[in-house]
């Protein structure tokens, strides 16, 4: 049951309904009942979100990238690899599998972006990452996809002992749009950073899973997430934090905090701590609402225009999880884009 | 007064043999197994109207198309519906009893455990006890109810549910069924079928129940399903506070207990309803044990109605329940507070749906789980608003506190908001027993079961302060009691 689901474009019986628990609130099956036509090769130009950033760019046009056979990452990568998932068709569907392995030792700043000009189209992307022993893997995600396109991108993230992830991602959502996260998480001295922000509007949808899998004494888990709808837009936020059994000495933390800024916006959150050691640390916080109406009539009463109160308070939610980005250059990029979507 | 002694004794009587043992009743059974006939037959036991019969018919079909839901963290043998009694009534006289056939080991239990239930001192006339209503059901029938007379005097009805259907049948024909739908779910579906006995509680306006209502369950007959039914109806500003009290023998076999709850509250109405379920847990290696499967709910319709739900979970080798409050009235307000604890081989899947289809309404949920032995405990809540209910609060706060390596404690909460003006907050933390404070309370002379049972209390403290005075006494020493054997 708790096995995720692996999404095949080619085969409908994978789209999972919200019979399916895990994707209760992301009900694939509605929109996509058949397998999509395939979409043709294209060309885009280099660029992308993270252009400004330099280092290495690797672009999936509809699903494909010449010449890619996964990355391997080795010794300290200084500059970042710019992973772009770029959909140049309309109305038809691709997926593609990626690996990234980080090996030992090594550390790589990977700055990913789902980038949709076209419309209407299905794209489905798989990560296969593994981080290798003392590894460190940092994971900067801005995922936009067209209001009328289904976006699914699914990660499995193994992690060895020492190993570090810091993964933020940032989402404008899509019709139907889902980022999953499952880290294996080893404990011994792993560490994992999962952050999460999303800004919606009109009637898009954004779904951002996680499941963290602590199998071994000692690991620590910090979790972040923060979402803004307006409109009729909808979030998804299920976090799922799993401690077996001798994986004593865990400690795990998980936020998930939402505004809903209009009357028809949507929150759905299912934050899950499923514990079978007790000498363990975890918790989670979950809350939904609006903005404080006492720092709005504040803010009022000084003479600040009711949108640019919200907007000024909106900003500064959201830019919490900004701010935990260690990246510099990631972090900047990803204010502005953040801010823009507001 | 001749009858009232003999209700007296007649409850005294079944009080001596709660728990852990049988009490040799003669009983009268239906045939084993389920099927249109058993469902006639215990219809026409019970004296029903014709309607009512139609109404178990209609929800026996439904029950045979619907499936066993499987989505509860929590792992039994399939039950085997045609291998059960749902019928099983004690016969007119008591049989002889022994005493001598009790479990010591259970005998110590209850001599710690005190009186059970204050009831029996009040059936003995001790003076100065509390006065409480009791409705004790008896494997599949309420053998006695007290105090009717007293409470006819102002009004409240407080009667077997299958007297109400006699007597009163337009009021429990407009209710029930109504909070709890035949087709809920798949036990309540099969409750609906086969219930044959349970409360019936009515408030009528502006009535404050002058003494708490309360309902003993308790499973005897062996290979017994266990399908009772209450209805509470709070009219419009009304106040009661009902209590329930639960326990079976030991036996080998899986006991069902499949039980429906209905609440309704109408404007200003306030219902408190307590529970301490104590059903045998079966024993050490988890064999035998009550299967609980139960749907409780509450239909807030009136504005500024109020349900609180207060609940010790400390029995059953299977607690699979959710009492509920759907808040349909503007400033309704609807509270759970929780208690479960697991020990030995024990599961426990439990929480609550607070629904918000009403303005301004309110809830609030305290859930503590407390996981011990082999065992497992999984919070289970739903916080739904709906689009058009503006203004609503919700509070939720699970605390989960582990007792041992091998025990299991979950919380999966859900949130639904669908309304930009609600205010919903969660909170979650596990943890196990601080070592400092085990040894701070053990430094100052208290043996580390007793430091357990000390330091568990202060931990579910904030539930227990809602429990009636008479069953926060009581639930204190359960706490102490399940975890017996959970530490060394």
């Amino acid at each position: 049951m708790n096995a995720p689901v692996r999404i095949d474009l080619k085969d409908p019986s994978s789209f999972p309904s919200r019979r399916v628990e895990a994707w209760k609130y992301t009900d694939l099956y509605r929109w996509l009942r058949e397998t999509p036509p395939a979409s043709p090769e294209g060309a885009v130009e280099p660029g992308g979100p993270f252009a400004a950033l330099g280092g290495e760019e690797l672009t999936f046009v509809n699903g494909r990238c010449d010449g890619f056979a996964g990355i391997v990452a080795e010794g300290e990568g200084l500059t970042p690899v710019r992973l772009r998932f770029v959909s140049t068709a309309e109305g038809a569907g691709h997926q593609a599998r990626v690996t990234i392995d980080v090996k030992p030792g090594a550390s790589l700043t990977l700055l990913e972006s789902y980038e949709g000009p076209a419309r209407g189209y299905v794209s489905n992307i798989s990560l296969d990452i593994t981080v290798g022993e003392g590894a460190r893997l940092t994971r900067v995600i801005v995922a936009e996809d067209a209001a009328d396109a289904i976006g699914i991108s699914q990660a499995h993230i193994t992690l060895a002992h020492g190993a570090t992830l810091h993964q933020s991602a940032f989402t404008a959502g899509g019709k139907l749009q889902r980022l999953e996260t499952q880290v294996e998480h080893p404990g011994h001295g792993a560490f994992v950073r999962l952050d999460a922000a999303y800004a919606l509007h009109d009637a898009r949808h954004a779904d951002l899973t996680s499941v963290v899998d602590h199998q071994g004494p000692d690991g620590r888990t910090s979790q972040l997430t923060k979402g803004v709808v307006h409109d009729t837009a909808r979030g998804v936020f299920q976090g799922k934090i799993i401690v077996e059994r001798g994986a004593d000495g865990t400690d795990a933390r998980m936020g998930h905090h939402a505004l809903i800024l209009s009357e028809r916006g949507e929150i759905d959150a299912k934050p899950e701590l499923i514990i079978y050691a007790d000498d363990v640390q975890c918790a989670h916080g979950n809350t939904v609402g609006s903005l404080d109406q006492n720092a709005l009539f504040y803010m009022q009463q000084r003479g600040i225009p009711f949108e640019e109160a919200r907007a000024l308070l909106t900003h500064a939610f959201l830019m919490e999880v900004v701010d935990r980005v260690e990246h510099e250059g990631a972090r900047e990029v990803v204010r502005e884009w953040l801010t823009a979507r507001l | 007064m001749a009858a009232v002694q003999e209700t007296i004794d007649a409850v005294a009587a079944l009080e001596k043999y709660e728990h852990g043992f049988t009490s040799d009743i003669e009983q009268e059974f239906a045939p084993k197994g389920l099927n249109a006939d058993i469902v006639r037959f215990i219809s026409e036991k019970k004296c029903e109207p014709e309607w009512m019969l139609e109404w178990r018919l209609a929800a026996f079909e439904r029950w045979q198309a619907m499936e066993e839901p499987t989505w509860a963290s929590v792992k039994y043998e399939p039950i085997d519906y045609q291998d059960l009694y749902y019928y099983a009534a004690p016969k007119e006289k008591d049989g002889p009893k022994s005493l001598d056939e009790v479990d010591p080991e259970l005998l110590a239990v209850y001599a710690k455990l005190g009186i059970p239930l204050k009831e029996q001192e009040v059936l003995a006339g001790v003076q100065g006890a509390p006065r409480v209503a009791v409705d004790a059901v008896f494997d599949s029938v309420s053998v006695v109810t007290t105090f009717k007379a007293e409470l006819a005097k102002v009004g409240v009805i407080f009667m077997p549910i299958s007297e109400a259907l006699r007597e009163h049948p337009e009021l429990v024909r407009q209710y029930l069924g109504s909070v709890v739908p035949v087709s809920d779910n798949y036990f309540s579906a099969l409750n609906s079928a086969v219930f044959s006995d349970g409360s019936f509680v009515y408030i009528p306006p502006g009535v404050r129940c002058p003494m708490e209502l309360s309902t003993y369950f308790r499973i005897n007959a062996s290979q017994t399903g266990q399908f009772e039914r209450t209805l509470i109806i709070a009219d419009k500003g009304s106040y009661v506070s009902y209590l329930e009290g639960c326990t079976a023998p030991m036996r080998d076999e899986n006991q069902l207990h499949a039980a429906v709850v209905e609440i309704i509250a109408l404007d200003d109405a306030e219902v408190k309803y307590s529970t301490v379920q104590n059903w045998y847990p079966g024993d050490a290696e988890g064999k035998g044990g009550i299967y609980n499967f139960v749907t409780k709910r509450a239909d807030c319709r009136g504005d500024r109605s109020k349900v609180s739900w207060t609940q010790v979970e400390t029995g059953s080798a299977i607690t699979w329940k959710y009492p509920s409050c759907l808040l349909k009235g503007e400033e309704s307000s609807g509270e759970f507070y929780s208690i479960a604890i697991t020990n030995g081989r024990q599961q426990a899947d439990t929480g609550t749906k607070m629904v918000h289809l009403g303005k301004n309404s309110r809830s609030r949920i305290i859930a503590k789980a407390v996981s011990a032995g082999r065992s497992d405990s999984t919070y289970r809540g739903l916080v739904s608003v709906h689009p058009k209910a503006t203004g609503v609060r919700n509070f939720t706060q699970c605390d989960s506190l582990l007792i041992g390596k091998e025990c299991g404690s979950h919380t999966v909460p859900y949130i639904e908001a669908r309304n930009g003006s609600a205010q919903l907050e969660h909170e979650a933390t596990t943890t196990r027993l601080s070592e400092d404070q085990l040894f701070y309370a053990q430094q100052r002379g208290l043996s580390e079961e007793e430091a357990v049972a000390l330091l568990v209390n202060g931990f579910v403290r904030d539930v227990l302060q809602e429990l009636p005075m008479e069953f926060a006494v009581e639930a204190q020493k359960l706490v102490a009691i399940s975890l017996e054997g959970s530490v060394g």
